[in-house]
Parts: C-alpha cells; structure tokens; sequence
C-alpha cells in the first residue's frame, strides 16, 4: 500500500500531536508545522499529497497560507480544517474543502482519503 | 407730549390771557385819563368864561354906579365904588392864575386891564371933578372907554369861548376814541385769546389723541405677542405646564393636557400636585413637589429618574423632565415652569437596545466559546479513537492523560461562560483581578492570532462590590475595543490601583486600558458614548460603549476615554473609575447619561 504525506498544520501542539498520532495510526506520512511560514517551506521542500490546514492561527492564517501554497504547487488538494464557523468565502473557494473540527476522527480520515483519491484520478487522467 | 410740555402748556392758558387782560386793562386806563384829561381842560374853559363873564358884570356894576353919580351928583351913589376895586383886583388875579397857561389870554387880560385901569382913571377924575353932571362930554368919553374895557373883555371871552369849542371838540373826539379802542381792543383780545386757547387745547387734544392711539397700538401689540407665545406654547411638543409663585396652574398647552388628562380650564387654580401627580416608578412612593424642590434651590432642576406621572384617566407615562423658576425683572420668583415628556416609549426602546447589544456579546461570546471548545473536543474525540486502537499501554496512558488536559480545558472555558451569565440578585464582591483575568483567556486565542502583548500593571486582589457578570461584559468590551485599535503586534497596558476617597467621591479602584492604536479623532471623542456611533463600520454595532458606560454609571462609577500620553504607548487611555460600596440594584437604570 502506498503511503500518502500529509502535511497537517496546526498553531496548538498539543492537538496537532494527537493529530499526528492518529493520522500515523491511519497509515499516513505526517508532517507538522506550528505556524505558516514553517507550512509552506515545508510545502516547498517536501512532495505533499495532501494539506490538512487549521484557519486561527497567529501571524498567518489558514487563508492566506492556502494561497501561498496555490502559487507554488496548484495541484496539491487542502483541506481547511477550523472550528470557525464564519469563514470568509474567499478561503472557502480557495481550498478544496472544509471540515469543522470536532466531526470526529473517522470522518477527517475518510475525508482526507476521498481528496487524496480525487487528486490521483485527475493526476491519472492528465497523463 | 410729554408732562412737561403739558405743564408748560396749562401755564400758557393761566398766564397769557393774564397779561393779555392787563394789558387791555392798561390800555383802557390811558385812554380813560386822557378823556378825563379833555375833561378837565373843558371844565377850565368853562371856569375862565365865567370868570371872565364875572369880570365884566363887576366892570359894568361900577361903571352903573359912576354913571349914577354923573346924573345925580349925589355921592352916596359911589358907596361901594371903592369897596368894588379890590373886588376887581382880586377878581384880576384870580383870573390871572388861571389863564397862567396860555400867553395868548394872557396877553388878552392885559389888555382888560389896561383899558380898565384907563378907565378908572377916568372915573377917579369924575368922581374928584366939582360938578360932574355939567359936562356931558364926559359921558361921552367914560362910554367909548367902558367900550375898550367891553372890546377887550368880549375879546377875551371869544377866544375862551374858542379854546372851549376846540376842547369840547378834542374831548369828543377823545371819548369816541375811546369807544373804538375799548370795542377793538376787547374784540382783539377777546379773538386772540380765543385762538390762543383753541390752539392749545387742540395741541392739548391732538397729545391726548396720539397717547390714545399709542396706547391702543401697544395694547394691540402686547395682545399679539400674548397670543404668540401662546401659540409657540401651544405648539411645542413637550408638556408645558406653568404655575404661579404659590404652585397653582396657570397654563397648560395641549401636550400636558394630553398626558395629565386634565383641560387647562378645569385644572387653573388647582395647585400643581393635583393635576401633576408624580410618583416613583420602581418604589411607587410620591415624588416631591417639583414647585417645593424650585422654591427650596431657587434654580432649574432636573426631576429624579424614574420619574412617573400618573394621568387622571389612570394611564401612566415614564416622564422625563425639568422645572425652572420664572423670574421677574429684579429677578423676584413669580411662578414656576415644567417642561415634560412621555419617554415610555424611549425607554422601552433603551431596554430592547441593551437587550440587543448583551445578545451580540452573547453571541460573540458564544462563537468563540465554540471554537475554544471545539479545538479540545477535537483532540479529545481523536485520542478516544487512538486509545481503542492502541495496544501499548504506555501510549494509551499517555493518550489518556492528553485527554484529561483537553478535558480540564475544556471545562475550564464552559465554566467561564456559565460565570458569564450567572447573575447574583444583589451586588457581591467582586475581584477585578480574577474578572480582568477571565475576560483575557476569552480573549486569549484572538490576542495570540495577531500577536498582541498584554501587560498587567497589578498585584494584589482589588474587589468592589458590583455586578459580575455587567461588568465582566464591561472589561470584555474595553478590551476588544484595545484590540481592535492595536491590530496585529500591538501592545495593551492594563493598569488598576485603589483610590482614596476624594470629595464627591467614594474610595475605589481605578483601572486603566492603555493601547498602542492610532487613539481617538477629536470628533469621534464627543460622541463615544451616544448609542450606534462606531467607529468599526459594519463590524461593530455602536452599543458598546454607551452600555459599558450606563453599567459602569449603574455601579456609581465613570468612564473616561482619552488619547494617551503614556511613555510609548501613545494610543487611547480609557480610564474606569469603580466605587468600593455600590448602590445599584438589578433594575436601576442601565443606559448612560450622555451628557
């Protein structure tokens, strides 16, 4: 079985330690930053498969690093993971999903598979 | 005309026809003389003739007796002849002096007498001649003497006569001069006076007339703006009631009517509280006279809050308003003024907007609260699913406690909101500290997302007795507007210390919001604390503000905002004053007297 990367982007440690326990436990290669800036030069530097982005952070937010990360690599599916429940519709265009945090882990996973999947079939279809 | 000139006029009419009657009077004197002057000299001429007349007769008895004498010779017949000169020359002299004045008859006497003393000569030489009879040639001669002495006297008499005609003629023509003058002169005075006295009665009159016309184009006048303002009154859309010094209405326009339930007329002369029945909303006791209150402080007073005036109908109306003393020109008391209007509505509109603003902080509150909470359960929910995967019991114990962590967090933030809307009935101590530090971690997630520092200038506990929850929404409020001002990387100074009590001032705390923002414009100072005035646009609802500052009034307290000249933060300052003991109740009035 080939084993996706996700980079999962987080400002609380704590709950993006457990993010990344479960995420692992689900069989993904898991990357962690605690802010914007360490997200895209990993981005950057890393083949990602999958963004799993939170939105409140300090400094950058979820927005503006979701559109950083378009320039560089267009292709590479997000999803904008917050508790907001008002998140500005520019974002919401930006990425290619959302998931509200507290949907349970069962659901991000499925989630995440089924983009990861989409983005295979499109890459695929593209060849 | 003023009463001067009156004066000066009713001295004209006393004094001019005075001197005007004198003067005729004088007038009438001299010619009244002058004709008794023609008199005189015509009863003089008459005198003279008849002397003169006299004279003659006696000239004539002694001629008689010396003629006697020539017929008979006989001597007896002389007897009185010599007796008669000086009869004669008595008779001369007399004569003489009163003909002093006119040399002509003057002359004329002479003349008399010098033919008569010729002639006397004569007759001494009759008488002393031997034989006068014989000689007729005498006779003869003593008749063409006693012709001369007759001659002379007759021409004396004649010009007598003339000088009488002439008199008599002057005199007539002086007496009818007279006449003339006395009819003229009456009638010229008696005109003049007339027009004298039409002249000045009709000046007299037309000042009368004037004063009339100004009197009656005054009362119009003051009839007009009588009604006028009467009408302005009338027309005002406030409740206008005034009484006199002694507190019966007086006036009421028809907003007072509307609102007391009483028509004006049925209500003068009533005293005030009878028609103004004001009571206290919340303890329903009488309100104090607003008549006395004026009277005691001798100035405009505002009537207490909660103020309401119960109408005669039986409806009652949440009223706000003022009484003022009316003064006269020395600045005496004559009545009283109160002016008011039914804010039942305005207030029920405060309450919904203070309604309406604690929902937006409620909800606020509550997004936040969720995405605090949300943040742990997630955790949580994906520890749950890693802890029935794991078989390691290490990782499931260390998975575990992560749990309890998120957990306590978790019911740390729920416990915070639950304090935010638990409200006591009556005000408990509160330690500003601990509720400064609650509203920071609400804060807390948007203070690290645009990385904004707070530094907290306080040691030690400062507790006053208040609200918790009221004020917990007022420091939230300040607090987000700081940030708001600062933005990302701003800095936020909270300051609070104790205060002594000052005079109209109870000992408290004083807390100070310092930021690092752009401070306040000068014409956004003025109206910071006016309902629905933001400086947020759309993002902020313009309450605010005006609730913090009614809460924070409702505590006895004050708020002050001002831009800050404080070492390196020079943003605004906003500066809130708590008093140690409070007097609010739940329901006292909650809205800011923006002043």
């Amino acid at each position: 079985m080939i084993s996706y990367t996700v980079l999962c982007v987080d400002d609380e440690a704590l709950g993006l330690q457990i993010r990344r326990a479960l995420l692992e436990m689900a069989g993904f290669k898991v990357l962690t930053a605690l802010d914007g800036k360490t997200a895209i030069s990993l981005f950057e530097t890393n083949a990602i498969d999958i963004v799993l982005l939170d939105y409140l952070m300090p400094e950058m937010d979820g927005g503006r690093v979701a559109a950083v990360m378009r320039t560089i690599k267009p292709k590479v599916p997000i999803l904008l993971h917050s508790a907001c429940v008002d998140l500005p519709q520019e974002t919401v265009d930006l990425v290619n999903a959302t998931l509200s945090k507290g949907e349970g882990p069962e659901m991000l996973i499925s989630r995440l598979q089924l983009l990861i999947d989409a983005s295979q079939v499109s890459m695929g279809s593209n060849r | 005309m003023n009463l001067r000139d009156f004066q000066r006029v009713l001295k004209q009419a006393f004094f001019v026809p005075l001197v005007a009657l004198v003067a005729l009077a004088g007038i009438l004197l001299w010619q009244v003389t002058d004709t008794r002057q023609a008199q005189l000299w015509l009863d003089h001429s008459d005198l003279a003739s008849a002397q003169i007349a006299e004279l003659e007769r006696r000239i004539i008895d002694q001629q008689t007796e010396l003629r006697g004498f020539e017929l008979t010779g006989d001597k007896s017949m002389l007897r009185v002849f010599d007796n008669r000169n000086a009869h004669i020359d008595t008779q001369f002299t007399y004569l003489r002096q009163l003909i002093a004045d006119n040399p002509q008859q003057i002359a004329n006497l002479v003349r008399i007498h010098d033919a008569y003393l010729i002639w006397l000569g004569f007759a001494q030489n009759v008488i002393s001649s031997p034989n006068p009879t014989a000689d007729k040639s005498l006779a003869y001669r003593g008749r063409d003497l006693m012709t001369a002495v007759r001659q002379a006297t007759r021409t004396m008499s004649e010009a007598e006569d003339k000088l009488r005609k002439e008199r008599l003629e002057k005199a007539i023509v002086l007496e009818r001069r007279e006449i003339v003058i006395v009819i003229f002169g009456a009638l010229i005075v008696g005109v003049a006076l007339s027009i004298f006295s039409m002249m000045r009665l009709r000046q007299v009159s037309r000042a009368y007339q004037q004063s009339l016309d100004d009197l009656h184009k005054s009362a119009a006048e003051v009839y007009e703006s009588r009604e006028w303002l009467h009408t302005t009154l009338r027309s005002i859309g406030d409740g206008v009631i005034a009484c006199d010094v002694d507190g019966s209405v007086e006036f009421m326009n028809s907003v007072a009517e509307e609102l007391t339930g009483w028509p004006m007329q049925e209500a003068r002369g009533k005293p005030l509280t009878q028609v103004f029945h004001i009571i206290n909303e919340m303890t329903r006791e009488e309100s104090e006279n607003p008549v006395e209150k004026v009277r005691r402080l001798n100035a405009v007073i505002g009537l207490a809050n909660h103020t309401a005036l119960l109408s005669r109908s039986g409806a009652e109306y949440v009223i706000d308003d003022s009484a003022a003393p009316i003064r006269d020109k020395e600045g005496k008391m004559i009545g009283i003024v109160l002016v008011f209007r039914d804010v039942t509505d305005q207030k029920r509109t405060e309450a919904a907007l203070i309604a309406n603003e604690k929902l937006a902080v409620a909800g606020r509150l509550a997004a936040s609260i969720a995405h605090e909470i949300h943040n742990p359960l997630d955790s949580v929910a994906n520890l749950h699913y890693l802890v029935a995967r794991e078989n390691d019991p290490e990782k499931r114990n260390e998975y575990l406690n992560m749990a309890q962590q998120e957990l306590k967090r978790t019911m740390q933030i729920s416990r915070t909101m639950l304090n935010l809307y638990r409200e006591p009935n009556a005000p408990v101590e509160v330690d500003l500290k601990d509720l400064l530090e609650g509203v920071l971690l609400l804060l807390q997630r948007r203070l690290d997302n645009q990385n904004i520092s707070v530094q907290q200038d306080f040691v030690g506990s400062f507790v006053v007795e208040g609200f918790p929850a009221e004020l917990r929404q007022v420091f939230a409020n300040l607090v987000a507007n700081a940030v708001d001002a600062v933005g990302n990387d701003g800095r936020i100074l909270i300051r609070m210390r104790g205060v002594p009590a000052e005079e109209f001032r109870g000992a408290g705390v004083l807390i100070e919001i310092i930021d690092s923002g752009p401070g306040i414009a000068d014409q956004a100072s003025q109206k910071l604390f006016q309902p629905f005035f933001t400086t947020k646009g759309e993002q902020g609802t313009g309450l605010g503000l005006w609730v913090s500052m009614g809460i924070v009034q409702k505590h006895g307290g004050n708020i002050r905002i001002e831009n800050s000249n404080d070492g390196e933060l020079r943003g605004a300052t906003v500066r809130v004053y708590l008093p140690a003991r409070t007097l609010a109740t739940p329901s006292s009035r909650a809205t800011a007297h923006v002043g």
